[in-house]
């Protein structure tokens, strides 16, 4: 009896601990998976697009309309990797300001813009230059507005 | 006897001592027959007034006191808290309420601190407020954004006072610090340098007031110069502020265009967005020509190429608020000094923008002065 009661707690600590090992990982997980979204797809396709309309590369409406798609794709994945306990301070590589606990709901709003901003540049793409020009730039602005609130800049 | 004599001397002691100090800290300022005849161009104040980003601390916060959005620019009832090492301050208000703002400031109040940090009456202002950089404007222009704070709406408002600690809650012992850096001379364009350079270098300098924030202080709070523009720890608590000279840790890859293009948009050479305590500012240096930001840029990328002067190992350690707070002052200073020795300092003696640079700084005094520059002009002051 005694026995099975110390193989209950025991098997109850191992599970806890367990529980508690997956929900760090979790944690991890979504700070990576998060810079990844915004490192690897938006970065890239803002910087074709920058290009384009800073004039370093010539202006490629088919390209052009692909990288703001593939931006427009990120937003809806990425405000679902903001768990609980990943704020700046709290977990390693995190840049998320505290802010955005405060009022996800804003944080949410905020974030989204970028994906109505990134399919009026990926549509105006193929009205020409100068059209995309004028979207590319009202999109940054979008990104910069999120940052400006809720990112914690870190130095790489 | 032998007592009364001791005491008598430390008497006298003190009292020299006093008269020191008094003398030492006097509030210099310059008198109205100073300023050139000049009509005010209010166009122009009101340039000089997004390229000063008067707004950025002076507006009111959107919601907390250190929230860096602000309500509308031209309302300028203060209430922003700055958190630093010395304590916070709050944010006067400078709308022309004649109460609670500088409604009853005349120009030469105006000028007189923004040129010698000294407000009406001899009361010493806090370099919070950049008058260290502000100095360098020329009294056009400072007419001119006078005239334009005048045009603006006068609100009252109840702005707290500084919270500062002992010694840095005593006024009168800015006035030393002022007689380090401050002198109020405009700033002088350098005759070999384009004008494209001399003008980006008055706004950086002067309205621009780059060097504040991306400049390393010793113990003083006074600028390195030594490690000017070579990057800082953020004097609000968190992060750091990078590096801008054309280095290997700096922005040494970018190109004139990327500056400006920065100035006018926000993004990065990579498409980062830039955020934080900059985002205010690239919005205001947005609202300038094309011309201007080109300048600027042209500055920028002319100054003496320094590494990082805050060692990589602090730049990491500082993602937790604690560390980067008091203890800020002394690390910042030793940095820098050890690594003036490594060839790199040398970069002082690039000849385009040298001249340009080091003319109007005062911060010579605290560290080796630069090569060629000129030591300490005569002060108005003295």
């Amino acid at each position: 009896m005694r026995k099975s009661i110390i193989v209950a707690f025991a098997v109850l600590g191992l599970g806890g601990f367990a529980t508690v090992a997956i929900c760090a990982e979790d944690l991890a997980a979504a700070v990576k998976d998060r810079r990844h979204l915004m490192k690897e797809v938006v970065a890239p396709a803002a910087k074709l697009g920058g290009q384009m309309v800073k004039g370093v590369k010539p202006f490629d409406a088919a390209a052009a309309a692909k990288a703001m798609n593939e931006i427009n794709g990120v937003p809806d994945k990425y405000v679902k990797l903001f768990p609980k306990g990943t704020a700046h301070g709290e977990i390693a590589d995190s840049e998320a300001k505290p802010a955005i606990w405060e009022d996800f709901k804003e944080f949410e709003a905020t974030a989204m813009k970028l994906k109505d901003a990134s399919a009026q540049a990926a549509t105006a793409a193929g009205e020409g230059e100068g059209a995309f020009t004028a979207a590319f730039n009202n999109m940054t602005k979008v990104c910069k507005d999120c940052h400006q609130t809720f990112r914690e800049k870190l130095k790489e | 006897m032998k007592l009364r004599r001791a005491l008598l001397a430390l008497l006298a002691l003190v009292i020299a001592g006093a008269i020191v100090f008094y003398l030492l800290t006097m509030p210099a300022t310059v008198p109205a027959s100073a300023l050139p005849a000049h009509t005010p161009d209010l166009a122009n104040g009101k340039y000089m007034f997004a390229a000063g980003g008067c707004a950025e601390c002076h507006a009111v916060p959107l919601k907390k006191c250190d929230d860096l959005k602000t309500k509308e620019k031209e309302v300028l009832a203060g209430g922003r808290c700055l958190k630093t090492p010395f304590g916070v301050f709050h944010v006067p208000n400078i709308s022309p309420d004649k109460e609670t703002g500088i409604g009853t400031w005349t120009t030469i109040d105006f000028i007189n601190a923004m040129k010698h940090g000294i407000g009406p009456g001899g009361v010493h202002l806090y370099p919070a407020f950049p008058y260290s950089s502000y100095q360098r404007m020329t009294y056009e222009d400072l007419i001119d954004l006078k005239a334009y704070l005048d045009s603006l709406p006068a609100v009252k408002s109840d702005v707290p006072p500084h919270e500062l600690s002992f010694p840095f809650n005593i006024r009168r012992t800015l006035g030393v610090w002022q007689k380090l850096y401050v002198d109020g001379e405009s700033f002088t364009p350098d005759p070999n340098a384009s004008a494209e350079l001399n003008r980006g270098a008055y706004l950086v300098m002067g309205p621009g007031h780059c060097a504040e924030c991306h400049s390393s202080r010793n113990i003083l709070g006074g600028i390195i110069e030594d490690a000017k523009f070579a990057g800082a720890k953020n004097p609000e608590g968190k992060g750091t502020v990078p590096n801008i000279t054309p280095s290997d840790d700096g922005i040494g890859d970018w190109s004139e265009d990327d500056i400006a293009y920065l100035l006018e948009t926000g993004n990065t050479p990579d498409f980062d967005v830039i955020g934080e305590n900059m985002a205010p500012v690239q919005e205001n240096m947005a609202k300038l020509t094309d011309e201007d930001r080109k300048a600027i840029a042209a500055y920028i990328k002319s100054l003496p190429p320094r590494p990082d002067a805050v060692p990589k190992s602090e730049q990491k350690k500082h993602e937790h608020k604690e560390d980067a707070a008091p203890s800020s002052e002394g690390a910042a200073e030793e940095t820098p000094e050890s690594k003036s020795e490594q060839p790199s300092a040398g970069g002082e003696e690039k000849p385009t923008a040298g001249g340009a640079e080091e003319k109007p700084t005062t911060g010579g005094a605290e560290e080796k002065p630069p090569a060629g520059g000129a030591e300490e002009p005569p002060g108005i002051e003295d």
